[in-house]
């Protein structure tokens, strides 16, 4: 009979972000081990998690292990029997090896010939036997972003047990019977108040709630709907979706009451309620008042002092104006809600009151005159400081408004907003909010009553951080800083990883500590969306701006072209993020990245996914195929030698490309990718009966060498477009 | 509860359950983990369980006495358990209870928050206790000390003195708090923050910034100096105590802003190493095996 498998992994209070991954992990390698084991399960772990419990339940699995079942080869046959038919001693050692005569063993028909094989039986182990291991294994499995030593180790002969957070007990069923099972402390911490943990059938509730009893104490359980039925009355909701339902129910509920609600934006921008339900066992709101004369301060500075330190919901009335209070999540049932809510509000008008003292300071200093204080707030070790950083970006900003997007009259608006990007560093403000770094600077410049096109562009120039086509900043929230903005933020970015790849600090795997990854994201988006941002149609290509940005790092070729493979891979995450096919990117980014202008790349694959199963773009694309094997490494001649082809079928080709060529560039020019990839598929036929119809490889050498020539100037014509051989499923 | 009344409950609650009450470092130091009874402690297998008040002094913190939340010194109770005892968290939770804290009527969380001292090469992990939304102590499992690891784990208890006051006594001004007897705090503390703050900014008449710094750096070269000479002849705490000055007096030049951005991170590396090498030093001394063979 099948029976229920209950893991329950009491923890200290581990970090609200790690939950949805340990979740996951768990019931992964739960099933892993179970797997392992030849233990069989009808559905796959079931995972829960509260800060204070990592929490799996599989709901049958046998109550044995699978029979193992192997066939043992021993010698072969022919060096198993002696002339006589009498067997040899390999053969009687083998069968000894196994408790059974020679006759009883098998023939075993292999590759390399007939050998004598044993049938191995093993019939498999009571499952409570075999749960030890898999608890081992699974505690062994859990990776950490950050893990720690707690004094523990486990007897599975591999030492110590690092963890997220200590162990405090573990639950563990099979069938409502204790699977024993111990984690054992060092014999350096050991005594008495370390501890063993020794599987039990205990849960632990709320650490300080409860309807019955004592809060915190021990509760037995058998079955996991027992044990979600008891942890809700010992208020731990177990279930996280059910726990998130309750605050969004509550949050609504209470905005209401103030006639307000939450803002949207501010819920889904802060991920704050992303990040509450892990934060808690059985939540419950407060709505605490923010002093009215607070409102006076900018209202990123209340949003980022609520959301970011205190973890609290601001409300809004109906057109989205901040309303005089917040809402805040706690971790219990209150009876008296008041309390926690008056000290709540005292904590955060303690914080308002210092961050309107930094607004009062902050205003006293001009943004220009701390651009010297830059000097001391390093950037990189080997890049210098933030100083020397903005003397970068102020020049490559002017060149990019002026030069790269042709706009003159920009270029000295970006290099004073890039020149300003950093200086909100030195303000009392940003060291106490670092979320506000560049939002700062960009509301410190609005009140210098420095021009739009300044303070926006210093507000917003850490965006974008998304890399979908509507990710903020949006054109209309740019208004006229649209050009300045793009320039500052490219620079930015665009020296950060460059300057970074040079310094040596390139991303490797996970680790990219300095966000690079999402710095060139920044880049090949605002690039591929630049007409939609700023109204300029202009294909900048990256190599330009890598160069560029890379004059003051003297960058070698070497650096260069990892920045290049870099900033491909970033653009092909892009391209594919945004729907497009696999192929198609391929495709279209064939060409050597610093040639490649993210914007065309973008209308290219727009272009192609109309087209997406036109059957004559498939047959040329098929075709292509061919042509690029056979004229690999032929140079396209100059002009063809007309003379040598007399064949119809090559007639009509070098025909059919002498007025496709015109047609195709005049319709990239436009941007019109559709006609493009249109005349390219309008080839098809030509193409086809050419192949059809001319041998290519001619015996003549001079014949064969124009034939390839002729496939050669097709290539190139094609390839001017796309690599389309690539959009050829395998 | 007055302020003095608050560390008679932390120290009669932790002396009962084993701890050594100690007293604070005559030191000028950020935290009480500077304190021998914390840095040499946790090195090595004894166990050892303590519990101090650490006046900590942060010069780049000072207001003026004009911040009703913010100190050039404040100060830290400080608990080490070494061992750190499997209910250490409820043990926690008492000593909160004895101060007059009701678990059942606030909200009391542990929100991640890992500890790192890069100049001590020490690192642990945890949690920062959030009653009501505020933060009142820092809650650490300590993983390295001078870049070694510890075995057995200690755990770190740091409670904000002003800060719980402030929360027994429903008092929105650390001055308006009251000390013991009816006194306040601002008659006990007051002139001291305003002077210690200007100092630490470098306000000090006929000493200009390039002079005030330049003081400071002999002075943090003389100790520097001598520090490596104590370790040199085996004397290990003087020499820790000539490292926490240099250490001091980084921060002095430090929220003087008398110190560039290279200068900064090699002065964190010179008290780094001599940290390092002063607790290397202690556990060879001791002849402790910390498991890394030290």
């Amino acid at each position: 009979m099948d029976r229920e498998l209950l893991i329950e992994i009491g923890c200290e209070e581990i970090p609200a972000s790690w939950l949805p991954g340990l979740t996951a992990q768990i019931a992964k390698h739960v099933d892993a081990r179970l797997k392992e084991a030849r233990l069989t399960s009808d559905a796959p772990a079931e995972a829960y998690s509260t800060p204070r419990r990592l929490t799996t339940r599989v709901i049958r699995v046998a109550e044995r292990q699978t029979d193992l079942e192997d066939l043992v080869t021993g010698p072969p046959v022919s060096a198993a029997y002696m002339p006589g038919g009498e067997p040899t001693p390999a053969a009687v050692g083998f069968a000894k090896k196994y408790g059974v005569e020679v006759s009883a063993l098998e023939r075993s028909d292999t590759p390399k010939g007939q050998y004598l094989a044993y049938r191995l039986r093993q019939r498999g182990k009571a499952t409570v036997d075999v749960l030890a291991d898999v608890m081992a294994g699974v505690l062994r499995d859990m990776s950490f972003p950050k893990q720690m030593r707690w004094d523990a180790y486990l007897e599975d002969g591999k030492g110590d047990l690092l963890f997220g957070r200590p162990i405090r007990w573990l639950l563990l069923l099979y069938g409502g019977r204790v699977v024993p099972f111990v984690i054992r402390r060092t014999e350096l911490a050991q005594g008495p108040t370390v501890q063993d943990i020794r599987s039990g059938p205990n849960t632990y509730g709320h650490r300080f709630q409860t309807t019955s009893g004592r809060a915190g104490r021990a509760i037995k359980v058998k079955t996991f709907d027992d044990y979600q039925t008891r942890l809700l009355e010992n208020f731990v909701i177990l279930n996280r979706t059910e726990r998130e339902q309750k605050i969004r129910r509550e949050l609504e509920t209470h905005a209401r009451r103030l006639s307000g609600r939450v803002s949207a934006s501010i819920a889904a921008q802060s991920a704050l309620l992303q990040e509450v339900p892990d934060l808690v066992e059985y939540p419950s709101v407060v709505a605490g008042h923010i002093p009215i004369e607070f409102l006076s301060l900018p209202e990123e500075v209340l949003t980022t002092t609520m959301i970011h330190h205190q973890h609290y919901f601001p409300v809004v009335d109906d057109e989205g104006k901040l309303k005089p209070a917040f809402l805040a999540v706690i971790n219990m049932e209150a009876e008296k809600p008041e309390i926690i809510a008056r000290n709540s509000e005292r904590v955060l008008t303690a914080r308002l009151r210092d961050a309107r003292f930094f607004w009062e300071e902050d205003r006293k200093t001009r943004l220009e005159s701390r651009v010297e204080r830059l000097s001391t707030i390093l950037f990189h070790k080997k890049l210098g400081s933030y100083r020397e950083k903005v003397d970068r970006i102020s020049t490559l900003a002017e060149w990019i408004a002026g030069d790269a997007l042709r706009t003159p009259d920009a270029a000295p608006m970006a290099a004073q907003a890039a020149r300003l990007a950093k200086a909100d560093l030195a303000t009392d403000m940003v060291r106490e909010l670092t979320e506000l770094q560049g939002t700062m600077g960009g509301i410190y410049a609005r009140e210098e009553k420095l021009p739009e096109s300044v303070w926006k562009a210093i507000y917003y120039h850490y965006l974008p951080i998304g890399v979908e086509a509507e990710a903020p900043p949006s054109r209309q929230q740019l208004g006229s800083a649209a050009v300045t903005w793009t320039a500052v933020s490219l620079a930015d970015k665009l020296d950060s990883v460059v300057g970074m790849f040079a310094a040596g600090e390139r991303p490797t795997g996970s680790r990219d500590p300095l966000g690079l990854r999402r710095q060139a994201q920044g880049i090949v988006k605002i690039l591929a969306d630049l007409p939609e941002l700023t109204g300029l149609d202009v294909r900048l290509k990256l190599g330009s701006l890598l160069e560029r940005a890379a004059q003051p790092f003297g960058a070698d070729a070497d650096g260069m072209s990892a920045v290049g493979s870099f900033m491909a891979d970033r653009l092909t995450y892009l391209l594919e993020q945004r729907g497009f096919d696999v192929r198609s990117v391929r495709a279209v980014l064939h060409a050597d990245i610093v040639e490649t202008s993210p914007l065309e790349a973008r209308r290219k694959l727009e272009a192609l996914s109309q087209m997406a199963g036109s059957p004559s773009l498939l047959g040329v694309a098929t075709l292509l195929k061919r042509v690029k094997n056979i004229s690999k490494g032929v140079a396209a001649p100059a002009s063809n030698p007309n003379g040598m082809l007399t064949e119809p079928a090559e007639k009509a080709l070098v025909a059919a490309l002498a007025t496709s060529a015109p047609a195709i560039r005049a319709a990239a020019e436009r941007n019109d990718y559709r006609e493009a990839f249109a005349s390219v598929a309008a080839l098809q036929p030509t193409v086809a009966k050419f192949f059809d119809d001319v041998l290519v490889m001619a015996e003549d050498e001079r014949l064969r060498a124009a034939r390839v020539g002729l496939v050669a100037t097709m290539r190139d014509l094609i390839l001017e477009i796309a690599d389309i051989s690539e959009i050829v499923a395998e | 509860m007055t302020f003095q009344d608050l560390i008679l409950k932390l120290s009669s609650f932790w002396a009962s359950h084993g701890c050594l009450l100690q007293q604070p470092l005559d030191l000028e130091v950020g935290a009480g983990t500077s304190h021998p009874e914390t840095l040499f402690r946790v090195l090595g297998p004894k166990p050892w369980s303590v519990a101090y008040v650490q006046p900590s002094r942060r010069p780049d913190d000072g207001r003026f006495g004009q911040n009703p939340n913010r100190l050039f010194k404040h100060h830290q109770y400080q608990v080490i358990l070494k061992p750190s005892p499997d209910e250490v968290q409820q043990l926690y939770l008492e000593s909160l209870e004895a101060c007059g804290i009701n678990p059942r009527v606030h909200d009391i969380r542990f929100e991640e928050d890992n500890w790192e001292s890069p100049t001590l090469g020490a690192w642990g992990i945890g949690w920062q206790v959030m009653l009501d939304g505020m933060e009142i102590t820092q809650f650490t499992y300590f993983q390295q000390v001078g870049g070694m690891d510890l075995a057995p784990i200690s755990c770190e208890i740091t409670y904000g003195l002003e800060r719980i006051a402030m929360f027994l006594q429903r008092c929105d001004n650390v001055f308006d708090l009251e000390w013991g007897g009816g006194v306040k705090y601002a008659e006990v503390r007051l002139q001291e923050e305003i002077e210690q703050s200007k100092y630490a900014f470098g306000q000090v008449e006929g000493l200009p910034p390039a002079e005030f710094a330049q003081w400071h750096r002999e002075l943090f070269d003389r100790n520097f100096s001598l520090g490596e000479k104590l370790l040199a002849s085996n004397l290990i705490l003087p020499a820790l105590e000539q490292c926490l000055k240099c250490s001091h007096l980084f921060n002095i030049l430090d929220s003087s802003g008398s110190i560039g951005v290279t200068e900064r991170t090699a002065y964190i590396l010179r008290v780094r190493q001599l940290a390092i090498r002063v607790a290397r030093a202690h556990v060879e001394a001791e002849n402790l095996d910390t498991g890394q063979g030290a």
